[in-house]
């Protein structure tokens, strides 16, 4: 896949790695020749030295034959044009905006744009009770109306040993995978859950607190 | 144009200042907003519209001016991209029926005036008149060059 | 409509003018004092129907304004004016009298209805009122007379005619902090939110009340 990323800094370097990493080739734009410089010696990237909102430098930059464009500069606006650019003009498939405003993540939505708003995570992360390691909270999804929430299963959890139809989960809670010993398991009503498990949780808000409990027996 | 309209004029800059005194003085509600309080003393002493500091890029800035509520909205600031983005917003976000936004790139307004952005560029606008002053005076003869293809 | 005069009391003139030329098209006559003590020498003078009043202004508090011209004018309806992110001491000013609220910017039209609704409001009769919006501008009413113990009778009509809008719990809920019933007002304030999540009044007044600071003003909703 070639993947055009947009952007500066720490997060545009790690992301051109991971990137590279996975075998796919790379552009990135930049607006700051001194960076751009330090990129095209560290990595195996082409850099394009300018606005990467503008249609020319997307254009010099070859748009028209990425697969994806990613736009993480630390302004919204910039990345919302840069997105939209690269649709509208360059037809790319993929596009996804950096917004650090986390209502702009449902406005760009709006726009038609995909957005991702780390700030939000990130408060969200924390916001959510996370009992002794064992809870963690994964990625808000669908707006936040579900929560996708990782728990493991210690010795004393009552979950533990019992098959998954047993358990009183209750509605609108779905344990989707099981990690075990490295392996990623779909469990079915017959599996039996193991100290060490890790579970993969899906459930609606509404029903977080009981599913939780249901498994690890804890209580508020 | 109408007065008492409710008007929300982003960035307080030459452009919009010049526009808000215009506008206030007509007689409508106008209200700037600025990321930069000091912008707001390019407004004249007898404005009597609001003022708001704020990025109008967050929208929680946009719905303390009340965007909702907006008749007309005039994106004025220097950087094109923040003036697409409020306009984009403005319309589809705030349903504000009319919404104008000044780009200065070209081939920026073009792509954008596809999706239905009403944008004012001031470089082609510049272009015409100076076009217009110039063509030679023979009777209903518009400028022999369109100034899209005098900019490429 | 009433043809009583509307009273502008603002220290900014454009707050003054804005809101003048608004009423304008209502063909009402307004007059406007630059602060309290002009304003109540006016009122002394002159039968006001309605007050636009900006609680933040240089010299005379507006509370203490608000105070005041119910004793020489019971029966005017103060509407009052707020800016964003200050913080209104509206329990005191629900104290007396005064329930509706409007914040900076606002737009023409916005003060029109506002006005309109206090006024047809000041006609509307108790044996008249069938549905949630005429219970609810009645309970207003009694607030607007200092008739708290009427105001929740009828707010609690307006919230049994229609359990699924939020204003009324709201309504209710500060109505009941104003008297003391702190829990009884959460408990208002959380349905208010259970109906509607994005009910920003709610969610200001809860935050007050449980003590969370952003900033203290009860939010009793547009």
């Amino acid at each position: 896949m070639t993947v055009l990323i947009v952007g500066g800094g720490r997060p545009l370097y790690f992301l051109c790695r991971t990137f590279l990493a996975k075998g796919h080739n790379v552009i990135v734009i930049n607006d700051d020749a001194e960076e751009c410089t330090q990129l095209a010696r560290r990595l195996k990237v082409t850099v394009i030295c300018g606005d990467g909102s503008d249609p020319a430098t997307l254009e010099e930059a070859g748009a028209a034959g990425a697969d994806a464009v990613l736009a993480v500069t630390s302004r919204d606006q910039d990345n919302l044009a840069i997105c939209q650019l690269s649709v509208l003009q360059y037809e790319v498939p993929r596009t996804l905006a950096l917004v650090n405003d986390p209502d702009n993540e449902d406005v760009f939505r709006q726009l038609g744009v995909g957005a991702f708003a780390p700030t939000r995570l990130f408060a969200s992360l924390i916001e959510q009770r996370t009992a002794a390691d064992a809870i963690t909270n994964l990625l808000p999804v669908a707006d936040g109306k579900v929560n996708v929430t990782e728990v493991k299963l210690s010795g004393d959890s009552p979950a533990a040993g019992r098959a998954l139809r047993d358990l009183e989960l209750p509605a609108n809670a779905l344990i989707a995978v099981i990690l075990r010993n490295g392996d990623a398991v779909v469990p079915h009503g017959d599996t039996v859950l193991r100290t060490g498990d890790r579970l993969v949780l899906l459930t609606l808000p509404e029903n977080h607190g009981p599913a939780l409990r249901a498994i690890t027996g804890e209580t508020d | 144009m109408a007065s008492d309209l409710y008007i929300i004029v982003i960035g307080c800059g030459r452009l919009g200042s010049y526009l808000a005194n215009q506008l206030s003085s007509a007689g409508n509600a106008v209200v700037v907003v600025d990321w930069n309080e000091r912008a707001f003393s390019n407004l004249s002493p007898e404005f009597s519209g609001f003022r708001i500091e704020g990025d109008a890029v967050e929208s929680a800035v946009l719905r303390q001016a009340k965007l909702d509520k907006a008749d007309l909205v005039l994106a004025t600031t220097r950087k094109d991209n923040v003036n697409l983005m409020v306009a984009q917003v403005a319309k589809v976000v705030f349903s504000v029926p009319r919404v104008l936004a000044r780009v200065f790139n070209p081939k920026r307004e073009e792509i954008y005036r596809r999706l239905g952005v009403e944008t004012i560029c001031p470089t082609t606008v510049a272009a015409e008149v100076f076009l217009r002053a110039t063509a030679p005076p023979s009777a209903g003869v518009s400028a022999g060059v369109s100034p899209a293809e005098a900019l490429r | 409509m009433e043809a009583k005069p509307i009273l502008i009391v603002d220290d900014e003139k454009n707050i003054r003018l804005t809101l003048a030329r608004a009423l304008e098209a209502l063909e009402l006559e307004t007059d406007a004092a630059i602060n309290g003590e002009e304003a109540l020498a006016k009122v002394a003078e002159k039968d006001y129907g309605v007050m636009l009043l900006d609680l933040k202004m240089p010299g005379m508090d507006g509370l203490e304004v608000l105070r005041r011209i119910r004793d020489i004018r019971p029966d005017i309806t103060v509407i009052i004016i707020t800016a964003h992110g200050t913080i209104e001491s509206a329990v005191d000013a629900m104290k007396h009298g005064a329930v509706d609220f409007i914040q900076k910017p606002f737009a023409p039209k916005e003060i029109r209805e506002l006005v309109r609704k206090v006024l047809d409001r000041d006609a509307l009769q108790a044996e008249h009122a069938r549905d949630y919006h005429a219970h609810l501008e009645l309970a207003k009413k009694c607030i607007n007379q200092r008739q708290f113990d009427a105001a929740r009778e009828h707010v609690r009509q307006a919230i049994a005619a229609d359990s699924t809008k939020p204003e009324g719990f709201n309504l209710l809920g500060v109505l009941l902090e104003m008297g003391g019933e702190k829990l009884e007002a959460q408990k208002d304030y959380r349905a208010a939110l259970a109906l509607d999540p994005t009910y920003k009044p709610a969610n200001e007044n809860l935050d007050r009340s449980v003590g969370i600071k952003r900033n203290s003003k009860i939010n009793l909703g547009e």
